[in-house]
């Protein structure tokens, strides 16, 4: 059983990891399904929340916070999952006994977990606009703005969100567990999010100014969480 | 991030294990106490010990799974189980009593993920090989979720030779198994013994004195008795046995 | 023990001093230009609110500052102790570094919760409102939760060597996370004004370091006091392992 030269490359073994995920849950569909319905669960409770709000409201004003909102619980569903499917059989036992570097196993997951909340925001953004902003007659910035946004609270979403997550499933009571972590630590990333989100929604005059300033803040608090996550993931590993 | 390597075989004169001062202790919780053995390469060394005698610890610390208390002076294989964990693990591989397979892919599918991991080479004449190694051609593009116990078992076994790792941990493997299927795994692993280094942790006694060529009974983190098969007397190693696990029990 | 009395007995000297010798000043969003005495006094008419933020007892506020300030400025260099004992434990994986960043959470957690409730006081004082999410209470308010997060999750996991290393991960990114907060929440455009300081008349500044001091003593004495105990419990354990083997 002499073995041939091997060729061991993260970037390879990166891939693997992502590439069997998407697999996974283009059978299964179970976390874009469970996403999904749960997400429009959300819009229907905003539905009732608003339906006595009145004539003369403005929904516009609150619509980045409420769409971020939906977004954020929904995320958490995919999360816990995506590390369950690790956690159940032993696999991650086995990814830690394979030769690949544990950031390597963090940025799988997470872009994993990245792909899957596009996904269902390409699904749920256009369907929370056409229930709740289309007949607003909000005179908002260009789309690609509001997408631009969303993307850059995704990457923080679900890079912190793995990070968690890879503890949470090692806990009793695994969903409240990732909550109680998650939702305080993305505190500041929500705030300026939700500042860009309604920037653009309202178009207020000079918003593309205020606009930039939250993405380049939500970024660098990208960037450095991320970076603090990446250090630490190894020893979440190793415990 | 990693520099692409190529495996090297390992000399067949360097030990297996070599372990001095093994200890892992946090607080006042003593999971392993200096534990110290060697053990040569091609050997089957069977781990014996009650609940929490720290025979899991101790394979993880061998596996590389968890790191040893510092002063401890862990070799597998030649390698330093801290400083070159990461070459360490493309000569390990585990059999455990969970499947360490993705339910929800085939098994083939399974296996090309594994095979990516360690970078092996012309992969599919590998799967296919072995894949018929341990019958399951037939079931190859089925999702391992409809898998029986015993074919998800042989399965994993094929997981853990795709890479050909010199040293093999089993950890209860027989745990859940029929015994017409815990025969066919101890055949498997009886035709590719010569090859391999076994490491098995176990509570079946009868099984696990069968298999091996060497004996270790951990109690309460301490080695207790540690002997080559040929040259251990049954009775008394039973008698020791149950005397270490009323202490366990105690 | 000792020096929880000091701490006590500083602290208290500075309340006393906060409301007898301390005068008026101009913190917040009030600017006065003539210092005024006003220990147990009503608010002097030219305090009196000219934007329609109801100042209904400046006093108050005022006085609530020397233990809002220096409670809030220990809990956060406690935090940051127990940040740094998470580092040395995930380095050395030694149970003690763990012992005291627990403890020290302890402590930063109690003064935490003092800050909280000196905010309202003040927020209520000065604003004429319970709450508000101005950018200190809102951090504070942040790293309360994180704090409780710190202690369900040590408490959620089963090992106690896992626990102790999902805390410590989590202490230091929390630690990260709550100046990151305070930032952003001073940089998301809001119709809150920022809250200004101006410089400290002598008077005003000996009662100030003095509660700080008095603070920083109590936080230290509770610190030992808790870590005392837990070297007590450890060396019970340790008698209770040599009592089980035999």
């Amino acid at each position: 059983m002499a073995s041939a030269k091997r060729q061991i490359s993260s970037f390879e073994q990166f891939k693997a990891i992502l590439r069997k995920d998407i697999v996974m849950e283009l059978r299964t569909k179970e976390m874009l399904t469970s996403m999904g319905l749960y997400a429009v669960l959300v819009l229907i409770i905003y539905y009732v929340a608003l339906s006595q709000a009145g004539q003369g409201f403005d929904v516009s004003r609150i619509a980045g916070g409420l769409l971020l909102l939906a977004i954020v619980f929904t995320s958490m569903l995919g999360l816990n999952r995506s590390l369950v499917h690790e956690q159940d059989q032993g696999c991650l036992e086995a990814l830690l006994l394979s030769p690949v570097d544990r950031p390597v196993i963090f940025f799988g997951k997470a872009v994993g977990n990245l792909i899957f909340l596009i996904l269902v925001q390409i699904f749920v953004v256009p369907l929370f606009y056409f229930i709740f902003l289309s007949g607003s007659g909000a005179q908002s910035g260009p789309w690609w703005m509001l997408a631009l946004a969303l993307l850059v609270g995704s990457i923080g979403i679900a890079g912190i969100g793995t990070f968690l997550a890879t503890m949470s499933v090692n806990t009793t009571g695994k969903d409240f567990i990732l909550a109680i972590m998650f939702i305080p630590l993305i505190f500041p990333l929500l705030l300026v999010i939700v500042a860009a989100l309604t920037a653009v929604i309202t178009a207020d005059p000079g918003y593309v100014q205020t606009y930039w300033t939250m993405l380049g803040i939500a970024l660098g608090y990208d960037a450095i969480m991320i970076a603090v996550a990446f250090a630490l993931y190894e020893f979440i590993l190793g415990a | 991030m990693t520099p692409s390597q190529s495996t090297e075989s390992i000399p067949t004169d360097v030990l297996a294990l070599d372990v001095h001062d093994l200890s892992r202790t946090f607080g006042v919780r003593k999971a392993l106490d200096k534990v110290s053995f060697e053990l040569a390469q091609h050997q089957f060394l069977s781990i014996f010990g009650p609940n929490g005698a720290g025979k899991t610890t101790l394979l993880r610390v061998l596996a590389t799974l968890t790191p040893p208390s510092a002063g401890s002076d862990v070799k597998v294989l030649g390698y330093d189980v801290v400083k070159d964990a990461f070459a360490l693990r493309e000569h390990i591989g585990l059999i455990s009593h969970n499947p360490l397979l993705y339910p929800d892919l085939t098994a083939d599918e399974n296996l090309q993920f594994f095979a990516q991991l360690y970078g092996i080479p012309s992969s599919k004449e590998r799967i296919d090989e072995l894949l018929d190694a341990v019958e399951l051609t037939h079931r190859k593009l089925d999702i391992v979720r409809t898998f029986s116990r015993g074919m998800t078992q042989r399965l994993s076994l094929a997981r853990t030779l795709l890479s050909s790792p010199e040293l093999i941990f089993l950890d209860e493997p027989y745990s859940g198994l029929d015994p017409h299927a815990s025969d066919i795994l101890d055949s498997l692993i009886e035709g590719i013994r010569d090859k391999h280094t076994f490491v098995m942790v176990s509570h079946d006694l009868e099984h696990g004195l069968e298999m091996c060529s060497h004996a270790l009974i951990l109690a309460r983190g301490k080695v207790v008795l540690f002997e080559e098969r040929a040259s251990l007397d049954t009775e008394a190693f039973r008698s020791t046995y149950r005397d270490t696990v009323g202490l366990g029990v105690s | 023990m000792v020096l929880m009395v000091i701490g006590g007995l500083l602290t208290t000297l500075a309340f006393f001093m906060a409301f007898y010798t301390a005068r008026v000043q101009g913190f917040g969003t009030i600017v006065s230009e003539v210092p005024l005495d006003t220990s147990f006094a009503l608010a002097p008419p030219n305090l009196q609110p000219t934007d329609g933020i109801a100042y209904e007892r400046p006093w108050l506020s005022q006085k609530i500052f020397y233990f809002h300030v220096p409670v809030a400025e220990a809990s956060f260099l406690v935090f940051s102790i127990a940040a740094l004992f998470a580092v040395l434990f995930l380095l050395r994986k030694d149970k003690k570094y763990d012992t005291r960043s627990r403890i020290a959470m302890e402590t930063a957690f109690v003064f935490v919760v003092a800050t909280m409730i000196t905010g309202v006081l003040w927020t209520r004082a000065s604003w004429g409102v319970w709450w508000d999410w101005e950018p200190r209470l809102t951090t504070y308010f942040i790293m309360m939760v994180l704090m409780v997060a710190y202690f369900v999750v040590r408490n959620s996991v089963g090992d106690e060597e896992r626990a102790a290393t999902y805390a410590a991960v989590f202490c230091i990114i929390a630690w990260v996370d709550a100046p990151l907060s305070f930032i952003i929440t001073r940089l998301i455009p809001s119709s809150h004004p920022v809250v200004f300081r101006s410089g400290m008349d002598t008077t005003n500044l000996i009662p100030f370091i003095i509660a700080q001091l008095g603070m920083l003593m109590i936080g230290y004495a509770i610190y030992v006091l808790r870590a005392t105990e837990e070297d007590m419990r450890e060396r019970l354990d340790i008698l209770k392992e040599g009592l089980e083997d035999y």
